[in-house]
């Protein structure tokens, strides 16, 4: 690909960008977000068509205008968010599209026959009649990549396929990467995960604000080199953990079951301290979230603010004794993203701010002036609609809405999901300021450093269960790890979101 | 996507672009509504006599008032298919108890008067709308089923109860009243037409300026995040659909006065005229994007045509064909208009 420029309403998304992809090599693409990668791979997948520049493929002008057309010529994206029909089997969406036929009918022997041995060159020990919401998100990715094989596809474009899997699954995906590699096809490579790249790929190339930084073979690059290349600075701190002394207990749960989800939880926090949650995908720690907050229903459990037992039964009951919970969906879960900011921060403490019967417009302009002032959202103004903002100022108007409420307990899941690195470490610097005013903050996450790096206690949950706790001082990576896979035996199958209240 | 530099450079030209296209999504039906107006006012000399403008007016107010309720379940992301029966239904409950007539089709000397009958029938209508409601949110039930059972229910009690035929009453002083008019000048606006303007200011400082107007947006616009964010979600859809049932008895009450008569076809049409307004008048059938003005305007479009039709010579039998084609027109310049047809989206030239 030559000097792609691609040209949004306002925004020039790429701006010259040069990329290229040999033969049998994983090129990372790496970049904050916002810093065009997506835009690249879709340009290049036939979703968006280019403004300027060329591109070519094995060695021919190419110019995509549907994905279709770039699925025939042999690329194909595996998107973070899979694309894949739960309700068929795992044959039917490999085949979608492309049925084999006998006459009229579908010739289903020949296509069951097909998947499975492109299953088998997976290690994928699976039926291909089974349908396919019925396998793990790691199991539904093999089959999206068979899907690619099937369509002998040369260029298979990964964006984010770590995202929801655990480490072994990772490495088991990054055999698959080799041999897929070894056998001629080239991967691109989109994750958010630094240390992957440098265990995966041949070569990484870097776009910030939608031009090209460097392109450079991994051997080449450190860690540190390369965000100092992604973010364009140097990052003096990539948690800016501070130490808040630990306060009187705020908020304890005792004994909470619900179902097979949840089994016999029993912790605390305490004012000042940032509790982390830890766990692979699965274990539960949404749910117990949820579940705290009155979003779900549980069987049995007590919880207990300022050592007082109180009722939670729904999210207003949670709000009322001073909780707040900000969602690992921001957008489908949190946000309201066709009303304005200012709509948007008072929406949990609208009864405070009348006038008679009616919304007092004083109250609510002056109540969001002060947050977007506190916590500095970047904004046009408090009539901006929220969908015009970027993810991390998205989740600072998240937050406003919580802090309105004065909580006394503050829940984050998964704080920094989607949110560039820059916008990351101010998020963490509001967490500090939270802590140190005596709110209890608890922190799920999946991202391990993360969790390392801002908690001053971890729970590390597995199958439903507190697997164990850790201090700040004694916990790494390999501890949690190890409490994480601690129950694998008894685990229990993983409960889609679907069967939730909400 | 959008890095926060580029956000901040194009701010003033994006800016004015969304307040450009807000301002054309806000005035578009209006001017749609100017356009014939001033076609019919030119073409048709019949029009333009005050006489014929008002009865448009008045024809415009009960479907007016009932597509007010609309607007409101609309807005939430539901929909209230029971309106036109609730029309009947409330037309039919009041004719009965003003006319004393009882099931067996016999007169009984005395009937309440109409205040009383007026305010057991719009009782019914809310209590019926919040018990659909009820049902819809305690059973997470699909609203479009729920109002269309209901919609049958309520056709099939003022079938039964009617015996088929009109109730026929007389109007006593209140009755006159609000089917009456005022002169104001040399003009007689009709009551009804009154009754509906003050109706729909009372919504806009509802939706506008309080809490639960507010909440309405947010239920339409993020049900979870609204449930998440401590509101009483099921509670406002109850009331909505109580709002929409109560709304939808005026609206039967109004009608059945004019005609002097309760019967079951009194609301014929009225939903699919209600829904069609809404979604006229700029309301997203999605929820969380719209307001009560265009649903007024949809309605006096809706009721233009009709009276255009008339005034053309166009025979009255065809009127569902034109009524019919204006919907789906007006839905798909909806989902055009939203950007959410690819092969229209409309070319984006860069504005650096």
């Amino acid at each position: 690909m030559r000097a792609i420029t691609k040209r949004f309403p306002g925004v020039l998304a790429l701006s010259n960008v040069n990329f290229d992809v040999r033969r049998g090599e994983v090129h990372a693409l790496v970049g904050e977000n916002g810093a065009g990668k997506s835009t690249l791979m879709k340009i290049v997948a036939g979703v968006y068509t280019r403004d300027e520049g060329e591109m070519f493929f094995k060695g021919q002008p190419a110019a995509f205008t549907n994905p279709r057309q770039a699925q025939n010529a042999g690329i194909t994206t595996i998107y973070q968010e899979l694309n894949l029909i739960p309700q068929l089997s795992i044959t039917e969406n490999i085949f979608l599209g492309s049925e084999i036929q006998r006459g009229a009918l579908l010739n289903w022997p020949r296509m069951h026959e097909q998947a499975r041995a492109l299953l088998a060159k997976l290690h994928l020990d699976v039926d291909p009649r089974r349908l396919v919401g019925t396998l793990g998100v790691a199991q539904q990715q093999m089959v999206e990549v068979a899907k690619a094989l099937h369509h002998k596809s040369d260029l298979i474009i990964m964006d984010e396929p770590t995202s929801a899997l655990s480490v072994r699954e990772i490495e088991d995906l990054f055999d698959i990467i080799r041999e897929l590699k070894a056998s001629g096809v080239s991967i691109v490579y989109i994750s958010h995960h630094l240390e992957e790249n440098f265990v995966i790929s041949d070569r990484i190339t870097v776009l910030r604000d939608g031009m090209h930084v460097a392109t450079r073979p991994t051997s080449a690059l450190n860690i540190d080199t390369l965000i100092r290349l992604m973010v364009g600075r140097d990052l003096s701190e990539k948690f800016p953990k501070e130490n808040i002394a630990r306060g009187a207990e705020v908020l304890r749960v005792e004994n909470l079951n619900q179902g097979s989800r949840l089994r016999d939880i029993n912790f605390s926090v305490h004012a000042g301290e940032v509790l982390g949650i830890a766990g692979l995908v699965g274990a539960g720690r949404t749910e117990l979230v949820r579940a705290l907050f009155g979003a779900d229903m549980i069987d049995s459990g007590k919880f207990f603010i300022d050592g007082r037992e109180v009722i939670i039964r729904s999210p207003r009951d949670a709000i009322r004794h001073g909780l707040g919970l900000l969602t690992e969906d921001r957008k489908q879960q949190g946000l309201f993203l066709k009303l304005t900011m200012r709509e948007n921060i008072t929406m949990a403490v609208l009864k405070a701010l009348t006038r008679g019967p009616f919304t007092s417009r004083t109250k609510e302009t002056a109540l969001a002036a002060r947050f977007i002032d506190a916590i500095a959202i970047k904004t046009a103004g408090q009539n901006q609609l929220v969908m015009n903002l970027s993810g991390g100022n998205q989740q600072k108007v998240v937050l406003s809405k919580w802090l309105a409420t004065e909580p006394r307990v503050l829940i984050f899941d998964e704080p920094t999901r989607g949110i560039d690195v820059g916008a990351k470490v101010e998020i963490y610097r509001l967490i500090n300021a939270l802590a140190r005013q005596g709110v209890a903050i608890i922190m799920v996450s999946s991202e391990l450093p993360e969790v390392l790096g801002m908690s001053d206690r971890i729970m590390v949950m597995s199958g439903g269960r507190v697997t164990g706790f850790l201090s700040r001082d004694e916990a790494t990576e390999e501890k949690i790890m190890e409490y994480a896979t601690a129950a694998d035996k008894t685990f229990a199958p993983a409960v889609s979101q679907e069967s939730a209240v909400l | 996507m959008i890095s926060e530099t580029a956000v901040e450079a194009a701010r003033p030209a994006a800016q004015a672009r969304r307040t450009a296209s807000r301002l054309l999504a806000a005035l578009g039906p209006l001017l749609v509504l100017l356009v014939m107006f001033v076609f019919l006012w030119i073409t048709s000399p019949p029009f333009r006599t005050p006489t014929s403008l008002l009865l448009i007016g008045l024809e415009a107010a009960a479907i007016g008032v009932v597509a007010a309720g609309q607007t409101f379940v609309i807005l939430t992301g539901g929909i209230d298919l029971s309106v036109e029966a609730m029309v009947s239904f409330s037309g039919v409950v009041a004719a009965i108890l003003i006319a004393g007539t009882n099931i067996a089709g016999g007169q009984i000397a005395f009937g309440v008067p109409s205040v009383v009958a007026i305010a057991v029938a719009l009782s019914a209508g809310l209590a019926i709308g919040m018990f659909q409601g009820t049902i819809i949110t305690a059973f997470s039930m699909n609203p479009l089923i729920v109002t269309l059972g209901f919609r049958s229910i309520l056709l099939g009690i003022s079938l039964v109860a009617t015996r088929g035929a009109g109730i026929n009453i007389q109007r006593d002083e209140f009755l006159a009243f609000i089917t009456g008019s005022i002169d104001v000048g040399s003009l007689r606006i009709p009551m009804p037409l009154i009754i509906a303007l003050a109706i729909y200011a009372l919504i806009w400082v509802v939706l506008r300026h309080t809490k639960f107007g507010r909440y309405t947006y947010a239920i339409g616009g993020n049900e979870t995040a609204a449930r998440l964010s401590g509101i009483n979600v099921n509670v406002v859809k109850i009331f909505i659909y109580g709002i929409s049932g109560l709304l939808a008895s005026v609206g039967g009450i109004l009608v059945m006065g004019r005609l002097v008569s309760g019967a079951y076809q009194n609301g014929t049409n009225m939903t699919l005229i209600s829904v069609a307004a809404v979604v006229i008048g700029g309301t997203a059938l999605t929820g969380g994007v719209g307001g009560i003005w265009g649903t007024l305007i949809g309605v006096f479009i809706i009721r233009i045509v009709e009276a255009g039709l008339v005034y053309l010579n166009v025979p009255s039998n065809a009127k569902e064909i034109v009524i019919g084609a204006i919907i789906v027109l007006a839905v798909m310049l909806d989902v055009i208009r939203r950007g959410e047809v690819k092969w229209l989206r409309f070319r984006r030239r860069p504005a650096l």
